[in-house]
């Protein structure tokens, strides 16, 4: 089973069957699962927890396609979850500027945050030759203590309070698949697409044909802040609060996004597939929980990280592209 | 490298070369890097704290800035000397005629708790370190730690009730734990290792991913089986207090015991002479800066990979025992980020045990201090955090310093000559007939 | 009317060295040039001057009389100079078409999509005019090298190239690929392209160039046109000094079966199978040359033998003990040496001091190691001793590995191997990127090798070389051996046919390879261990007849 794709289509298989099940014996506990699975407040929650996932996911096969692996997507998660809400609050709900709505402005902000920060991430890997990992790491690490910081500067503790309005469910899965669409476009029929995989395949052949390899892995890692900044705007805004304590609200999705496009072989569908597939086992996981089912919260917590895990062992190496995480630098 | 060898665009494998560059550098240049690191940190958050003091609303200002009149609600400076001063216990008397404050004793409370997270640190520190040494990046050192802490919690009080209570007992439950500790942070972060050598499963996401697993399950089973009756939090009993690793010559408050610091020394010892002196640890750092060449030489790079995962566990549950032994006297569900800051320890420490002293001191400055900024000052805490990332951030880039070096003309050797081009003949490549 | 190419008293120098030396090279428009010269004679920082990767110190490029100032490859791709890299420049994974107009396709819908239709058929337009035979819709990485090196030509016409400069082209080609090159050259200059290639084999420059120019030590020593020059004039020309061609291999009684290979089969990284069910045997006293294309499977085959790959199938005995099952380790200490192709992946540690590159594979063993302790003071002598017997520079056993040249970490590693002592050495290219008194020093300690009884598997690309030392000859193809031959009577033309993959009807040659079964049936009972004393030197090796005879290169 060396195809990640697979492994989604089985899933929706399973899925299918669990269904059939339900329908044909409603009383059995597959006729409960399935009723669980295929309720609407599943599926909506799905969707508000598969955003971040996705995005971010799909912002990271920008970046290492480019040839910068990107492992700071959770951080850019993080600092945009949080200026969301913060832009938000400061225009005031019910209050708009330009003709902008406060959550607009919210989401808007939350992107540039993220944009913002991916920017330092591109210039310390690609101007200055930094090691990306730790990189990545670094750009983690300061979200994950900038936005309690500036969380405890505006708000006076490291959870904001909430806004009191949201961003609806639909929203959210419609930007999910308007980027996923707008990023399978843009890797597979415009010249960008095939310079990207140029420049993380080999960088040299680009180089020599004369488009700057820099300038497609600086386009790459902004593209991965814009996207991460959709999800973790997403992520706050759908919610309409920034909770800043421990991992923050964000726990782990930037890096649950990784595993995501790794399983998707880099092909945002199949990110979108695989992104929804963890998400969906969250939002089970919540309903089992709302129904009753005794398993600790925190124990089915750890189904999707050991999925992640598991995954991994037998997926193993995955086309990672060829330049990935090598400095690039033009001959003179 | 005069001839631009066709070889090396063969390399082995991605992360292999996303770590080479990082291990092998040298230690005077490392060591200029880390402290030039350190100190633009610092500057970049005195900008944080001016900037947020500056949005941030209070009714007098801490802070106006010279000649203008702006007023700010944070004092940078006065954060950095609470910061620095404060971790140490004041020794500094600030404002007051002279120099030093009379009154200081280096086994104060602040100095104490400070000393307290050195030594923690230095445990985690080497776990991260002896990984990457590997070629290896453990971000599991935390999940490491909280298996690590939770196995010697439960095996000694397992045990407390077989022997009786006294020195001789405290001295064997205090090693049994610890070991125990050893054991499961091992086999914990043997795992990954396993993973990576007979799976090619990336270390870095199944660690992470393994500490979410360990923080969870290790909660559940508190919650579920062992918590300690009438306790309002998630957390064991508390180990007998002649098992616990008291403090000495400190204030009891302090929860820093000498011995501790001074075993996690030896650990920084064994380790260097490890792997600077042993067949073994040739096999490592060789695997670690050139797996192929590694490979070539006869070691056997699967088990090396199982063996560094495995001793780097090991170094994390150990901390994970101490702070079982020596900070809480019991599991708690909520365990501090050590195992995150080793990795910080450890890269500015360049992965050299040596270096992890000094590292793990300064982070243990940076939280001993943050202690006091919370205490004296309005500033969140969380700008230590801030710090801890803006360090890896800026030690993670040479090249920057390489480059200031070389504008400012002082490049002397080390930090500007390497990077000179060096492509001599021209003609490289390989004469085939 | 003005040469198509005009380089106008070049000077480039870097921080220390003068790479050209007032170099003027002129090129007619329409002609095959080539540029001759040793490794390090100055070709391709030449020719990168000419292609706007380097700027002159001093100098003027014209291109049909006009002075140009290229500041990147860019501009000179502008003007109408394309070169074509000796490592191609290709993206792996995309197809030939997409890699031919990378970073200029054409587009539709306002930019927004790549126009699929016309860049095929720009590609089909161009490959049909120079009557290239080329798939565009296949995928780089399935197509033969031939087939990529062609891709890199149309990368370049489809840039509307009139200049096209190919280095060292037909490095990783076969014989008959280099014709069809030859071929290929043929066609684009009849349509008025100019090439110029570089190269250092005298007979490719002979056959396929109008004129050479050769260089030696920066300088141009003299261009002349191919028709009016001897092999012999150009070899003294690019040395300075006459040249002889032939080293000496005396021959010499083989003893003891040190390695037999049955029916070993062995897939490379992506589990295609690169050695097939292939079997021979090596004796002591005696070197066994592989030649053949690179990547046929002859690193596949020297990694199995070493215990750096495993075997899909097959056996392989050294000194009659089965090496399955046997580790790296296990066969490092019984005395296996391998000098690696990669030295900068293998060979050496680059950070490492040659101290610490020493102990390499030894790592574990007396006297560098005694009880999980290294003795870095008896690994330093050790290093002494190799930088002292193989001339190694700088003679600093505190160097870094990485600040020692090609040919002097080369000569490090061969000399670490060689003082193991071993009972065999696997050598896979032992001087490639080593100068020439370099090889010639280590040619000679292969031989010395060979005389003490050693035997040695010798892998090289380098056809001369192979036949000048080895006292049989195997030629690789595809992970087979199409023969096994005697190099002394093999000519070169027979050797070039075997490396395409086609076997020679003479069985007489094959018989090299099978009178080895037949003369040692009682080997197999042998422990292994009884080394040299009993055994009988009635064999004889069709090879060691007349080893002396040398070839050119």
């Amino acid at each position: 089973m060396r195809n990640p794709l697979s492994l989604i289509v089985g899933t929706v298989g399973v899925l299918a069957l669990l269904g059939i099940l339900g329908l044909a014996f409603p009383e059995s506990v597959a006729g409960d699962l399935a009723g669980i699975v295929f309720s609407t407040s599943t599926a909506t929650s799905t969707a508000r927890l598969a955003a971040p996932i996705v995005l971010a996911g799909l912002g990271g096969i920008f970046a290492e396609k480019s040839g910068v692996i990107n492992i700071g997507l959770e951080g850019l998660l993080i600092i945009s979850a949080f200026v969301s809400v913060y832009a938000a609050s400061v225009v005031e709900i019910g209050s708009t500027v330009f003709g902008v709505p406060a959550l607009a402005v919210g989401f808007l902000a939350g992107i540039a945050a993220s944009t913002l920060l991916s920017a330092v991430f591109a210039v310390v890997c690609i101007e200055f030759k930094a090691d990306q990992i730790i990189a990545g790491l670094a750009i983690w690490l300061i979200a994950l203590g900038l936005a309690p910081f500036m969380s405890t500067v505006f708000f006076g503790g490291v959870n904001t309070p909430n806004l009191g309005a949201s961003v609806g469910w639909r929203y959210s899965a419609a930007l999910v698949l308007l980027a996923t669409v707008g990023s399978w476009w843009l890797l597979n029929q415009t010249a960008f697409g095939k310079h990207l995989r140029a420049a993380g395949e080999n960088p040299k052949a680009l180089d020599t044909v004369g488009v700057s390899v820099s300038k497609v892995r600086y386009a790459g890692v902004l593209l991965s802040g814009v996207l991460s900044g959709v999800g973790g705007s997403a992520l706050a805004l759908s919610i309409g609060q920034f909770v800043g304590s421990g991992e923050t609200m964000v726990q782990g999705k930037g890096f649950i996004a990784i595993v995501v496009y790794l399983f998707g072989n880099y092909n945002p569908i199949g990110a979108l597939g695989a992104g929804t597939l963890f998400a969906g086992l969250q939002a089970l996981q919540t309903r089992l929980q709302q129904l009753g089912y005794g398993i600790p919260s925190s124990l089915v917590e750890t189904i999707p990280y050991v999925a992640v895990i598991v995954v991994l062992a037998f997926v193993g190496r995955t086309q990672i592209p060829e330049a990935a995480g090598e400095h690039y630098e033009t001959e003179e | 490298m005069s001839d631009s060898d066709p070889d090396t665009d063969r390399s082995p494998s991605v992360l292999a070369r996303l770590v080479a560059p990082f291990v092998d550098r040298s230690v005077a240049e490392r060591l200029v890097i880390s402290v030039a690191a350190i100190f633009l940190s610092i500057l970049v958050g005195f900008a944080i704290v001016l900037v947020s003091g500056r949005i941030a609303e209070c009714s007098t200002a801490a802070w106006t800035l010279p000649f203008t009149g702006i007023g700010f609600c944070y004092d940078p400076v006065e954060v950095y000397v609470v910061l620095f001063n404060g971790a140490l216990g004041y020794p500094f008397a600030v404002g007051d005629p002279g120099l030093f404050n009379p009154g200081w004793s280096p086994f104060n409370l602040s100095f104490g708790l400070t000393l307290s997270e050195t030594t923690l640190l230095i445990f985690t520190g080497l776990s991260v370190a002896v990984a990457f040494r590997a070629g290896l990046f453990n971000i599991g050192t935390q999940g490491q730690l909280v298996v690590g802490a939770l196995a010697t919690a439960l095996s000694v009080l397992a045990l407390v009730p077989l022997l009786p209570a006294g020195r001789v007992a405290g001295v064997v439950l205090i090693v049994v734990g610890t070991v125990a500790g050893a054991v499961a942070g091992g086999l914990w972060g043997a795992i990954p290792g396993a993973l990576k050598a007979y799976a090619d499963a990336n270390e870095v996401i199944t660690t992470i991913m393994l500490n979410f697993v360990a923080a969870n399950v290790a909660y559940v089973l508190v919650l579920e089986v062992f918590r300690a009756e009438g306790s309002s939090v998630v957390a064991t009993g508390y180990v007998p207090e002649y098992a616990q690793l008291r403090p000495w010559l400190f204030p009891a408050s302090s929860d820093f015991a000498l011995i501790a610091l001074l075993v996690g020394v030896g650990f920084i010892g064994a380790l260097y002479y490890f792997v600077e002196h042993t067949s073994l640890g040739y096999d490592l750092r060789t695997s670690g800066v050139q797996a192929a060449a590694a490979e070539y030489g006869g070691v056997n790079a699967k088990l090396t990979t199982v063996r560094a995962m495995t001793l780097s566990g090991a170094l994390g549950g150990v901390g994970g025992a101490v702070w079982v032994l020596m900070s809480e006297g019991r599991w708690m569900a909520s365990i501090p980020d050590l195992g995150f800051d080793g990795i910080t320890v450890s890269i500015l420490a360049g992965n050299n045990p040596i270096g992890v002293l000094p590292a793990a001191f300064l982070f243990g400055i940076l939280k001993g201090g943050a202690l006091e900024i919370g205490f004296r000052t309005d500033v969140p805490t969380e700008l230590v955090a801030v710090l801890r990332g803006l360090i890896i951030l800026f030690v993670a880039m040479p090249e920057f310093f390489r480059m200031i070096g070389r504008y400012a003309g002082v490049g002397g050797g080390g930090v500007a000559a390497s990077t000179e081009p060096d492509e001599t003949g021209g003609d490289g490549g390989e004469t085939d007939a | 009317m003005n040469p198509a190419v005009h380089l106008d008293g070049i000077t480039k120098r870097f921080p220390g060295v003068v790479a050209n030396d007032d170099v003027d090279l002129e090129v007619e428009r329409g002609s095959v040039h080539a540029l001759l010269g040793e490794n390090g004679a100055g070709k391709t920082t030449l020719m990168n001057v000419l292609y706007g990767l380097y700027q002159p110190t001093e100098g003027i490029v014209r291109l049909d009389g006009e002075p140009q100032s290229f500041d990147s490859p860019r501009d000179a791709i502008d003007a109408g100079v394309g070169m074509i890299h000796q490592h191609f420049m290709l993206v792996d994974p995309m197809t030939v078409w997409e890699n031919v107009v990378l970073g200029n396709e054409p587009k539709t819908w306002g930019g927004l999509r790549v126009d699929r239709a016309a860049a095929r058929e720009a590609v089909v337009e161009l490959s049909e005019r120079y009557g290239f035979d080329v798939d565009p819709d296949a995928t780089v990485a399935d197509v033969s090298v031939g087939e990529q090196q062609r891709v890199e030509i149309l990368k370049a016409l489809y840039r509307g190239a009139d200049v096209l400069i190919m280095d060292e082209p037909t490095a990783v080609l076969t014989p008959q690929e280099v014709e069809e090159l030859y071929g290929v050259f043929e066609e684009l200059t009849e349509q008025g392209k100019t090439i110029i290639f570089i190269s250092h084999k005298l007979g490719e420059a002979l056959s396929a160039a109008d004129d050479i120019t050769v260089l030696r030590d920066g300088v141009n020593v003299g261009t002349v046109a191919a028709a009016d020059v001897t092999r012999e004039e150009l070899a003294e020309m690019m040395v300075g000094r006459e040249v002889l061609m032939d080293p000496a291999t005396p021959p010499q009684e083989t003893g003891d079966r040190v390695l037999e290979v049955t029916g070993l089969s062995v897939e490379d990284d992506r589990g295609v199978e690169a050695v097939s069910d292939l079997s021979f045997e090596l004796r002591a006293g005696e070197i066994l040359g592989v030649a053949g294309v690179d990547g046929n499977g002859q690193s596949q085959l020297a990694e199995a033998i070493t215990g750096l790959r495993e075997s899909s199938s097959g056996d392989v005995r050294y000194r009659g003990e089965p090496m399955a099952g046997k580790t790296r380790r296990d066969r490092i200490e019984r005395g296996m040496a391998f000098i690696p192709e990669d030295r900068q992946e293998r060979g050496l540690v680059m950070s490492y001091d040659l101290t610490e590159n020493a102990i390499l594979g030894s790592q574990h063993d007396p006297p560098f190691a005694r009880g999980g302790r290294l003795d870095w003071r008896a690994s330093r002598d050790h290093a002494e001793s190799v930088i002292e017997q193989y001339d190694v520079r700088p003679p600093d056993a505190g160097a870094e590995a990485e600040s020692l040249s090609g040919g002097n970490q080369q000569k490090f590693i061969v000399g670490r191997e060689f003082e193991r002592d071993p009972d065999l050495v696997v050598a896979t290219h032992p001087t490639r990127g080593v100068d020439i008194g370099s090889t010639e020093f280590l040619h000679d300690r292969l031989l010395e090798l060979r005389a003490e009884g050693k035997a040695v598997l010798l892998v090289s690309s380098k056809l001369d070389e192979v036949q000048g030392l080895s006292d049989r000859l195997a030629v690789m193809h595809e992970g087979e051996f199409t023969g096994i031959v005697d190099p002394a009577t093999v000519t070169e033309e027979e050797i070039g046919l075997l490396m395409a993959g086609e076997s020679l009807d003479d069985e007489s040659v094959e018989g090299a390879a099978l009178h080895d079964d037949a003369g040692d049936g009682a080997g197999t009972g042998d422990a292994g261990d009884g080394d040299g004393a009993d055994d009988s030197p009635g064999d004889e090796i069709d090879g060691s007849a007349g080893g002396g005879e040398g070839v050119d290169a």
